[in-house]
């Protein structure tokens, strides 16, 4: 009998686990809470640093995920520890008996609102990253199509290491990412002035380095080393932007037509909805908290229970993918280990 | 009436007149010195107000309904109230009725000051004494109502909560033998009054009482201890009364008619203050009130203990407490003898040298501060520091400008000079002027005839400390309630149930609780927090805490938060850009300035 | 005499002989002073900055390296108004902050 293994969430971490359980004969049942498979990254246009699709990622993980038995608009209610495994209740109104869960829940992106001075649903020339990728992909959105666009600036570091916002870590992905839709929003629009406005930058992966300067050198894409603290709306109903220049030691002051917020990553507020007697207590951080950050990330201080992709700190696609493998090789040995 | 000894003098009155002549001195050397402390046009105010008919009546009546009734205390917890009026206005009536007898029965000792305390030693009954009758039954009525505030008082130590207290002070050594000197007073009496009764004569507590003594000790042997046992009591507590907070008793008589001629503090140590220093009575109803005590490592640094630290001259723990404080004001929004906690803090910062230079000391103009612009009979709005990090109030604002009809101009469109509060409320007076006497001069070059503001820190200085004549200072939310009023702006009420949350400079620093309530009547229901108007909690974010850091703020705003949602609104609103900011970091539900709200309700024909 | 050129102090700041006495003493009364990332949030709200050429980012930025007399110089226009306290990422207590500089490096000059 195929052993089963419940995946909380189907986004791509969820969707790689199952994929890879369903190969190594477990019966991989997948979770998702919203219509559609893929998180996050089902809204997204492309991927740093090849401007890889994003759909086509998302696509070839569904099909990898194809054999699992997968539950859409499907919450998870509670989970109760039994004698050698676990119960786990769904909102569909299936209970499954299983011995391993993997928690795959992933992140959620600040709630730019929160930043008042930002002026996030107070001016319509302000939105966030995730706004801007959907009308990459091709979704209407009146803030971007009714302005004339001539500059544009992208704000760092919203919602991140931000202890006012409540979250004082790095989200890790932010500056790349905006150096990404930077050089997307070039294309579409050469002729604009484009403003990364940045606290530190942070371009720690794989041909990060290599984007970033081909956005200065290839896109002309400026960048100025200060956290935005201030904007406003001029008569022309254009923002005006307040930074400082720290490594000139000046105060900036500059007009725009769009500003782009580059909302960070907060762990998603509910693993599961009501609490049973399984819980997933938060680490220092805000996210989920593993055995240890080291060697044993993958693990839960639970036995049975595993952690893969961003429900314990903000990562990559790649790094998602590949802590999705990596927990499934720690399930697949912890099945072995028992019998 | 007749009297037993021909001198009216025994030697166990000497302890009762040793210190009632300590206290008594102590007081009046007292008075002089503060008197002398006040500042030349203070003190001529007040001696002025002492022979005003108006003030003085008012005098009269503070001090009956304060002093004796304590009427405050009342309004709070009954129980309390009852406990406080029943020693303060048994022992008055105790006092004055004593007195009336002496001038009854024996007027030739009235010169004596111990004769009417311990009048029935020295009298006995003789066979007329129909009227005696009737002062006797008020004697031993008023000594069983002290009594029963005495029990109650008792009673008070062991169960606080049951009088409505959830934490109290800590008694320092002289409080606890003030306090158990104070205690032993009036059983003392009853003993003594209960030995002599059959001499004396008595009503149904003292004379019953004889009766029961007499039963089992025949003699008149336990008379005499008796009573130098209640005169020594008497004695101890008037001796140690200047150094206990039972110090507030004699203060607070002062303090009454100080305030009642509008004296402000001046000096954190002198005059005023020292007087609300010591009529600070210890009872502690400020520590649950601070909306820092809901952390317990708070619960010191509440103004009772600023009050005792004073007194104790503690210079580390006074500046400690002194810059930690929100200055929220419900302290002296609450205390019911009138100390101005925040006011007091806000003396004891003054008291500091900054040690610096500053700008705003000298005088003439500053290159690059804002020009005037010209609003020659428009509103001039003066959004604030504050505002320019809330969008969302400036937009609303200017929207319901635009819909009004109102011609406006912004003063600070582009940054401005701060109002001075802040700097005020660190203690730097003088750089805090400067600051006022530059945008006194803009506003006034303006020639605006109305400056609509929407942060409270900013209306309460411009209300309390500058001088705009022919400029009318009116906070947003007034303003709105009047637009309303008149027709000029017309909302359309949703069914939202709107909380109000009273920003701490609005409600208690300038005394506007109503009209916002008005504004959101017309937008939608109106429910109110646990506690509010003049009880309300400070979100935590104010400016008058110097050292606060963030994690503490914390606790008070998530406090604060917990008791604006007690009747679960839709949308809480307030009317100050620091509150909607502090409270939008952690609410779990909509936190809008008002006039967000009446922006979004505005009906069609206004926009 | 005139060679035409003047020989000026090194502008290379010696941490070597960087003096923190006060800069420790600052850190015990308010322990934020460490706490800064110089993302200059502060400086560009500030609305002292617009006529003094306040920067308190920059003020803590010399204290920690020596330069003193210009930092303390510039918080001269300070209006103690609160701005940067709300704007900074990292929750410095900023007026207590200034306030601490002002008792510490005040006295210092006097």
């Amino acid at each position: 009998m195929r052993e089963n293994v419940v995946i909380i969430g189907g986004g791509i971490a969820g969707l790689e686990a199952a994929g890879q359980l369903a190969g190594l004969g477990y019966n991989p049942i997948l979770v998702e809470k919203e219509d559609h498979l893929g998180g996050h990254l089902a809204d997204w246009h492309c991927l740093f640093p090849d401007l890889i699709p994003a759909k086509d990622v998302v696509s070839t993980l569904v099909a990898g995920a194809a054999s699992a038995n997968i539950f859409t608009n499907t919450e998870v209610l509670h989970i109760n520890r039994l004698q050698d495994c676990y119960n786990v209740m769904l909102s569909n109104g299936v209970s499954v008996m299983t011995k391993a869960v993997l928690c795959a829940t992933g992140f959620r992106l600040f709630d730019a609102h929160k930043k008042e001075e930002y002026g996030y649903g107070v001016y319509d020339q302000v939105i966030t990253n995730s706004d801007l990728e959907k009308w990459f992909n091709g979704i209407p959105d009146p803030r971007i199509d009714n302005s004339m666009m001539s500059s544009a600036g992208f704000v760092h570091c919203v919602g991140s290491r931000d202890e006012k916002a409540g979250n004082p870590q790095c989200s890790k992905v932010c500056c790349i990412t905006a150096v990404k839709q930077a050089i997307e929003l070039k294309k579409k629009f050469p002729e604009m002035m484009v403003w990364c406005f940045y606290m530190d930058l942070r371009m720690f992966g794989k041909k990060y380095e290599d984007f970033y300067i081909s956005a200065q050198r290839d896109y002309g894409v400026r960048f100025i080393r200060g956290r935005v603290s201030e904007v406003s709306e001029n008569i022309d109903g254009r923002v005006v932007v307040k930074a400082e220049d720290t490594l000139a030691g000046r105060p900036v002051r500059i007009t725009l037509d769009l500003l782009v917020l580059m909302s960070g990553m907060v762990c998603n507020p509910k693993t599961v909805r009501d609490s049973g007697t399984v819980q997933f207590p938060a680490d220092s951080d805000g996210f989920l908290k593993c055995r240890n950050s080291v060697t044993d990330f993958n693990l839960s201080a639970q036995d049975g229970i595993f952690f893969a992709g961003s429900c314990t700190g903000p990562k990559t696609v790649p790094e998602t993918i590949a802590e999705a493998r990596s927990a499934v090789l720690s399930i697949h040995n912890w099945f072995k280990g028992k019998q | 009436m007749r009297e037993r000894f021909l001198t009216g003098y025994n030697n166990f009155v000497l302890p009762f007149l040793i210190g009632m002549v300590f206290i008594l001195t102590y007081c009046l050397v007292c008075l002089f010195r503060i008197l002398h402390q006040l500042p030349h046009e203070d003190r001529k105010r007040f001696l002025l107000s002492l022979v005003n008919p108006k003030i003085l009546l008012k005098n009269i009546r503070d001090i009956f309904c304060d002093c004796l009734l304590h009427l405050k205390i009342w309004k709070r917890n009954k129980l309390l109230g009852y406990m406080h009026s029943s020693i303060a206005f048994g022992w008055f009536m105790l006092i004055v009725i004593g007195h009336i007898e002496v001038f009854l029965y024996v007027p030739h000792r009235a010169k004596f000051l111990y004769y009417p305390i311990f009048f029935r030693y020295f009298v006995a009954e003789t066979e007329s004494t129909l009227r005696g009758g009737f002062f006797f039954f008020l004697m031993d009525f008023f000594l069983l109502v002290v009594l029963s505030g005495i029990f109650l008082a008792m009673l008070k130590r062991l169960r606080s909560r049951m009088f409505g207290m959830r934490r109290t002070t800590n008694q320092s050594l002289l409080d606890t033998i003030g306090l158990y000197s104070l205690w032993s007073i009036f059983p003392l009496r009853l003993l003594a009054e209960g030995f002599t009764a059959e001499i004396s004569g008595g009503s149904f507590l003292t004379k019953s009482l004889n009766h029961v003594f007499t039963a089992f000790l025949g003699n008149h042997v336990n008379m005499l201890p008796t009573w130098w046992a209640y005169s020594i009591a008497l004695g101890v507590f008037f001796c140690v009364l200047p150094f206990t907070r039972y110090m507030h008793i004699p203060s607070e008589m002062l303090l009454i008619p100080l305030r009642n001629a509008g004296l402000k503090i001046r000096n954190a140590r002198k005059g005023l203050a020292k007087v609300q220093v010591y009529s600070c009575p210890s009872c502690g109803l400020c520590i649950d009130a601070c909306p820092m005590s809901v952390m317990k490592t708070h619960a010191k640094d509440t103004t009772v203990y600023l009050n005792r630290q004073i007194r104790r001259g503690n210079e580390k723990r006074i500046e400690e407490i002194s810059d930690k404080c929100l200055l929220c004001g419900k302290c002296t929004a609450i205390c019911p003898v009138g100390v101005q906690g925040d006011a007091l803090r806000v003396a004891q910062r003054a008291m500091r040298n900054s040690g610096m230079d500053s700008v705003w000391k000298t005088s003439g103009k500053i290159a690059g501060t804002p020009e005037p612009p010209q609003s020659q009979g428009k509103t001039l709005y003066f959004a604030g520091c504050m505002t320019a990090l809330t969008p969302s109030i400036l937009k609303s604002v200017e929207t319901l400008f635009r819909a009004s009809g109102n011609e406006y101009e912004i003063l600070d469109r582009d940054g401005g000079i701060c109002c001075g509060r802040p700097m005020m409320t660190a203690g730097r007076t003088e750089e805090a002027e400067g600051m006022i006497r530059r945008n006194t001069e803009l506003i006034l070059d303006s020639g605006a005839d109305t400056l609509l503001v929407s942060c409270p820190i900013c209306y309460r200085v411009f209300t309390e400390n500058y001088n705009l004549p022919g400029v009318r200072v009116v906070h947003h939310s007034v303003w709105l309630k009047e637009m309303l009023d008149s027709g000029a702006l017309e909302i359309a009420p949703d069914n939202q149930r709107y909380v109000w949350h009273d920003p701490c400079e609005l409600g208690r620093g300038c005394g506007i609780y109503e009209q916002p309530r008005e504004v959101l009547k017309a937008a939608g229901e109106l429910v109110e927090a646990g506690m509010h108007h003049k009880e309300s909690l400070c979100c935590g974010g104010s400016l008058g805490s110097l050292t606060l850091n963030f994690e503490k703020r914390r606790a008070m705003t998530q406090n604060a938060l917990e008791n604006i949602t007690a009747e679960n609104p839709d949308v809480i609103v307030t009317g100050c850009p620091l509150c909607l900011n502090t409270f939008g970091r952690f609410a779990d539900r909509p936190v809008k300035d008002i006039s967000e709200i009446a922006a979004a309700l505005l009906k069609s024909d206004c926009k | 005499m005139d060679f035409g050129f003047s020989i000026s102090r090194s502008s290379t700041v010696n941490l070597d002989s960087v003096a923190l006495e006060n800069f420790t003493k600052l850190q015990a009364l308010e322990p934020d002073a460490l706490k800064c990332i110089s993302c200059g949030s502060c400086t560009a709200t500030c609305p002292a900055g617009k006529f003094s050429g306040m920067s308190l980012r920059k003020v803590i930025h010399n204290l920690q390296r020596g330069r003193e007399k210009e930092a303390v110089e510039m918080l001269q226009g300070c209006m103690l108004c609160g701005k940067c306290s709300m704007v900074c990422p990292r929750a410095i207590n900023t007026r207590h902050l200034i306030m601490s500089i002002h008792k510490i490096y005040g006295e210092e000059a006097r």
